[in-house]
């Protein structure tokens, strides 16, 4: 007995390199890339895109390799989320991007999610994941082919959400993308990578495919929060990544990334302004204030897009005190605990 | 005693070991060879009138084997005789997003979702109401055409002198409290198979239900066929918590596609389609005014609640009356007066669920009773003290009393939790609460009077010394054909693996009225005891025949029967039974249950709701962190005792106590359907949030046995009970952590931080009045 959504019969392609994935992507750009499949697979089932094929990426052995060296971390874009959380080094070294990997969804997906897959997550609607039979009765949106969008229906762009939690950490680690496409390689830094438009939020060409990630080893401290609902398998409302550097009391260095709040991951611009000064109620508050203007949540989950906005600049507020703090070196928070 | 005597840790449920390892067969692993797959199309409108709708195209599907729409469906059905509104398919008229409209069995998954894709529908729109006060608004267009106002029930019921109550009071609050509507979210999603044969016209039936008899009536009624053509069957059943304690929809039509096509037909719903059946915990508005005395005494209470039931009328009659037939039975009340209305919208009908109809009112009486006793420097568990009923008794409403473990139950769980020690002095953002409830042990009255017995149940002894009670209760994980093993084992004097249960087919079980309102441990518990002990009966005659002696100097235990005055003298059980069988050939015996007319309730209308033969009594007490910055509520601890007469297995009494916290949990802080224009947005696991493990706290759950007099064993029911106390002893514990009174359920970070928001407004214009001074 076959469940009573199927997925669609559909075509496997498994290339062995980079360079035959994406010539199988730029033969046909309706074809997708298939890692660990726990957000492609998820949406295919609800109908939300039938690709004629899936370039299953999962045999490109290059792209599993993870290599710490003096002062960079490279890890390739099919390192399990698992393996990302548990691993003592990137503790040590990226305490942001541990956080940031032990706090998506639940350990089934992290096992199989990768570090490629998350960064080129769908952006998400409460009016987009959802049924055929629920998106035909609503009437199509923008993302969806239609003439309207459901969250701003005065707009013209597409709201969904980018809630990927790797990204805002690699932000605030002013990590690199590295990007393979048809003759050669290029190298974009993280924030680069995205669009602010909920329907086509990635700046990768169809023939483009994601290969590694390239984490500076600084020394900076970092962390990550995220709040939800529930403590595991719920996508973040609002996600707050910062990396710092404190020298003599003060704050030399400071990136702050956000996620969950607009159609892309963001890097906060004017946190260079805070430089110079002591972590202090002010300061909190100025970095607070500079978050809660350049988030943009909208209506596109069940939570009020107010709340997940005074959510965004409490957590940055939290992480940088607690990050301030002499005693602090590295920061997991309490809502990024758990298996 | 074998199972029931002395320090008992309980043992696991006898269907456990199929359950963990795979063994145990839902309905969608059942055998589905030859089976064609039914799927339903479904409105894609919250209120309209089907001006067309043309299946030709899909019937011409090369695949599609059998098509049905309202057309077919000649005959209402409802859980309730006076309130059959529904159609399995939608007849002229579309009521909700997501209702049945056509059905289809094709030979695949895919050939019948392409078949609903060539069904046309054409609609003329009518307005929607999504809110109950939209709905009973003077010009609203009606739902039911025979139902003004859009009001499916009234109720008014007024005990006592309300009026002199408030008079005498030191203190009287009204306070408006509002509940999220929720779902059971149990497990498994609905699932049915039917079979057809043409060549005898019997009909073989396997659902998810928790009602099989229901089912089997309601099968025979809307297909118009003889009952005794039909024959129901539960396989194991993914949980239910009320979810399936009404005849649903998918189960008729798939019935009804099986007898079309003369086969076997298969239906699995999806998560999102399992939700839109719903059948859940309404959205509710509550008024709740009381008055208390300065010594703690409950002087009147005044209640009025709105039940948002959706578009069907299910159990709504049911709800709206436990709604207020429950505010009676937990403290000595001298005067109480409640009125309900139970309105229909465009939304998923509701229905019953665990608790059903007390868990809201409950939360906003005992809510407003803790702000009351805080306004009057009274501690919360000395209230309830003041306010204890002392059995036997019976309430204003006429509910029969006969054991009252409250009090216990409080000692209990304050001891436990450290109160006295520990409330008022935990650093801020941690707070201790703490509420009471309580619940039936089965409805006194069932919906289809008859006349029969509440319960029968059947035993059979044959030459192999095998005992097999057979039972039409519905164990959906609850554990109820354990609980009849145990009944059965224990008064044979026979080791638990000695007895083998049969339950719930109707071509070898006795009829049963189902797994709700917590009855079956209560009725089916006692007509199992009933049934033994007749069996005992006949097996200690054939014993003291064997052994030549008096019957009454027999004694059986430990799998043998006993000489009392000659103790060398005996024989084993199987021998006994060897013995009885001489002449009689195969033993079957039967035991009944009934409950006694005085239980049944008032003679007000309405006032067989709420009646029972024992009610469950539960005190808890919870902690909590909360986190002023993001709204996070964080449950530290529980501490719960529930008097349930007596634990027959403790092992699953703890696991039901645990279960009814946790439930509760799940509504106080995270759990709300949310509707957008009708459509369902919270239709999946992941939108339709319930505590993970990581959200779960240690529950300690502790056992208080009042031992009731007509209890089996002494036993009333186990898994309702706690569930009610577990909101308001969170909302008492937020408010005890942060100052903050919250009027909203659940409890969500956003809500939270409002309330948070809210009260620095007013602190900051508190300080600014003060400094004016
Ligand atoms: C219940 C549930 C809860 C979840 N919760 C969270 C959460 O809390 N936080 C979170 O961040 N995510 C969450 N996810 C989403 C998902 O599990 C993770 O984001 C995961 O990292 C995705 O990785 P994947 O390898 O499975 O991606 P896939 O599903 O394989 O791919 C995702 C997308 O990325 C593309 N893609 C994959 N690899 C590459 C590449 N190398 N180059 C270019 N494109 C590529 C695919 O074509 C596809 O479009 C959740 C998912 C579910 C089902
Ligand atoms: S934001 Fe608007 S366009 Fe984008 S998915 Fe949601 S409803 Fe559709």
């Amino acid at each position: 007995m076959t469940a009573p959504l199927p997925l669609p019969r559909l075509r496997l392609i498994r290339p062995t390199t980079v360079e035959a994935a994406i010539a199988a992507r730029a033969d046909c750009p309706q074809h997708e890339f298939l890692a660990g499949g726990t957000d492609l697979l998820v949406n295919m089932r609800r109908g939300l895109l039938a690709p004629p094929a899936l370039i299953d990426i999962t045999g490109i052995a290059e792209l599993g390799e993870m290599r710490t060296t003096g002062d960079r971390t490279r890890i390739g874009a099919l390192v399990p989320l698992a393996r990302l959380a548990e691993d003592p080094v990137i503790a040590d070294r990226h305490a942001a991007l541990q956080a940031a990997a032990a706090s998506i969804a639940a350990p089934g997906h992290r096992r199989l999610g990768t570090v490629g897959g998350n960064l080129c997550l769908q952006t998400r609607c409460i009016y987009f994941n959802q049924s055929a039979w629920w998106r035909a009765a609503n009437g199509a949106c923008l993302k969806s082919g239609g003439e309207v969008c459901h969250v701003a229906p005065e707009g013209t762009r597409c709201h969904a959400a980018f809630s990927g939690d790797l990204a805002p950490a690699l932000i605030a680690l002013d990590a690199d993308i590295e990007v393979a496409r048809p003759g050669g390689r290029r190298r974009v830094a993280c924030a680069d990578l995205y669009h602010e438009e909920g329907r086509a939020h990635l700046r990768l060409a169809a023939d483009e495919i994601v290969t590694a990630i390239e984490v500076p080893a600084t020394a900076t401290r970092s962390g990550y929060l995220k709040e939800r609902v529930r403590r595991s398998f719920d996508f973040p409302l609002a996600g707050v990544a910062i990396a710092c550097r404190i020298e003599g009391e003060r704050l030399s260095a400071l990136r702050i990334g956000v996620t969950g709040t607009n159609s892309r991951p963001l890097l906060i611009d004017g946190t260079d302004a805070l430089l110079g000064h002591r972590v202090d109620e002010s300061l909190l508050t100025a970095a607070e204030k500079l978050v809660a203007k350049q988030v943009r949540p909208m209506r596109t989950t069940l939570f009020p897009s107010n709340h997940r906005r005074s959510i965004a600049a409490a957590l940055t507020r939290r992480l940088l005190g607690t990050l301030a703090a002499p005693e602090t070196a590295a920061v997991r928070g309490p809502s990024t605990e758990g298996p | 005693m074998t199972q029931l005597a002395g320090a008992r840790a309980g043992v696991p449920l006898i269907d456990g070991i199929d359950k963990v390892t795979g063994r145990a067969r839902y309905t969608a692993d059942l055998d589905h060879r030859g089976a064609l797959v039914g799927r339903i199309l479904r409105s894609p409108c919250s209120h309209a009138q089907i001006l067309r709708l043309d299946v030709e195209r899909a019937r011409r599907l090369p695949g599609v084997v059998a098509i049905l729409t309202g057309e077919d469906c000649r005959v209402p059905y409802g859980v309730l005789p006076i309130a059959m509104n529904e159609y399995p398919l939608a007849r002229g008229k579309v009521r909700y997003r997501g209702e049945p409209v056509a059905a289809v069995a094709a030979i695949d998954a895919e050939t019948a979702a392409l078949a609903l894709s060539l069904i046309e529908l054409e609609v003329h729109e009518l307005p929607a109401y999504y809110e109950a006060d939209q709905a009973r608004a003077a010009d609203a267009v009606r739902i039911h055409d025979d139902k003004p106002g859009n009001l499916e029930r009234e109720v008014h019921h007024s005990f006592g002198d309300v009026a002199a109550g408030f008079a005498t009071a030191d203190l009287v609050r009204e306070t408006v409290i509002d509940c999220a509507e929720v779902n059971h979210a149990q497990i498994e999603p609905h699932a049915a198979l039917a079979e057809f044969d043409p060549s005898t016209g019997r009909l073989t039936m396997q659902s998810v239900s928790q009602v099989t008899f229901y089912l089997h009536m309601m099968l025979a009624r809307c297909l118009e066929m003889d009952e005794s053509r039909i024959r129901v069957i539960k396989p194991f059943v993914g949980g239910g918590f009320g979810a399936r304690v009404e005849v649903l929809n998918f189960e008729l039509v798939t019935a009804m596609l099986a007898r079309t096509a003369g086969g076997k037909v298969a239906m699995e719903l999806t998560r999102e389609e399992t939700f839109i059946t719903h059948r859940a915990r309404p959205q509710t508005r509550i008024r709740m005014k009381l008055g208390l005395g300065r010594d703690g005494r409950l002087r009147a209470c005044e209640c009025e609640v709105v039940q948002r039931g959706g578009a069907y009328a299910g159990y709504g009659v049911i709800t709206i009356l436990y709604a207020g037939s429950l505010l009676h039975g937990l403290y000595d009340l001298p005067a109480v007066r409640y009125d309900g209305y139970r309105v229909y919208a465009n939304l998923p009908p509701c229905g019953a669920m665990r608790g059903h109809g007390s868990v809201d009112t409950r939360h906003a009486f005992e809510l407003l009773l803790d702000r009351m006793a805080r306004e009057l420097g009274l501690d919360p568990f000395e209230v309830r003290r003041r306010n204890l009923l002392h059995a036997p008794t019976r309430t204003l409403n006429e509910l029969a009393i006969n054991s009252y473990g409250l009090a216990e139950c409080l000692d209990r769980v304050e001891a436990a939790s450290g109160w006295r020690t520990r409330r008022g002095r935990l650093p801020r953002g941690k707070g201790l609460g703490m509420a009471c409830s309580h619940y039936v042990s089965g409805a006194a009255k069932p919906i289809h009077w008859t006349g029969e017995p509440h319960a029968v149940v059947n035993v059979k002894v044959d030459w192999d010394g095998s005992v097999t009670a057979f039972t039409g209760a519905a164990d959906i994980g609850q554990g109820s054909s354990t609980m009849v093993a145990i009944a059965v084992a224990e008064t044979l004097g026979l080791p638990i693996e000695q007895v083998r249960v049969i339950a719930a087919d109707s071509a070898t079980t006795p009829k049963d009225n189902g797994a709700y309102s917590s009855r079956i441990t209560f009725m089916v518990g006692n007509a199992a005891i009933d049934a033994a002990r007749r069996l005992r009966t006949l097996l200690t005659e054939a014993a003291a025949r064997r052994l030549e002696r008096d019957p009454a100097d027999i004694d059986c235990t430990d799998g043998r029967f006993r000489s009392l005055s000659a103790a060398d003298q005996g024989i084993s059980f199987t021998d006994a039974v060897k013995a009885a069988l001489v002449d009689q050939g195969t033993l079957t015996v039967k035991g009944t249950f009934t409950c006694p007319p005085e239980a049944q309730g008032g003679k007000h209308r309405g006032g067989a709701v709420g009646s029972t033969m024992g009610f469950s009594y539960a005190a808890q007490v919870v902690e909590v962190s909360v986190d002023e910055d993001t709204g996070r509520v964080s449950v530290d601890r529980v501490w719960v005792a529930l008097d349930c007469g007596f634990a027959i297995n403790p092992l699953a009494v703890r696991g039901q106590i645990e279960g009814a916290v946790w439930m509760g949990m799940g509504q106080a802080l995270m759990e709300e359907t949310r509707y957008l224009n009708g459509m369902p947005a919270h239709a999946s696991l992941l939108e339709y949030r319930m505590p993970t493990s990581l959200d779960s706290p240690p529950i300690d759950a502790m056992i208080v046995e009042s031992i009731d007099p007509n209890g089996p064993f002494g036993a009333k029911e186990a898994s309702e009970g706690a569930l009610a106390s577990f909101a308001p002893a969170l909302a008492a514990a937020i408010a005890d952590a942060i100052g903050v009174d919250l009027d909203v359920l659940p409890a969500t970070p956003d809500r939270v931080l409002d309330a948070v928001i809210a009260r620095r407004r007013r602190e900051r214009l508190d300080a600014l009045a003060g400094g004016r001074r």
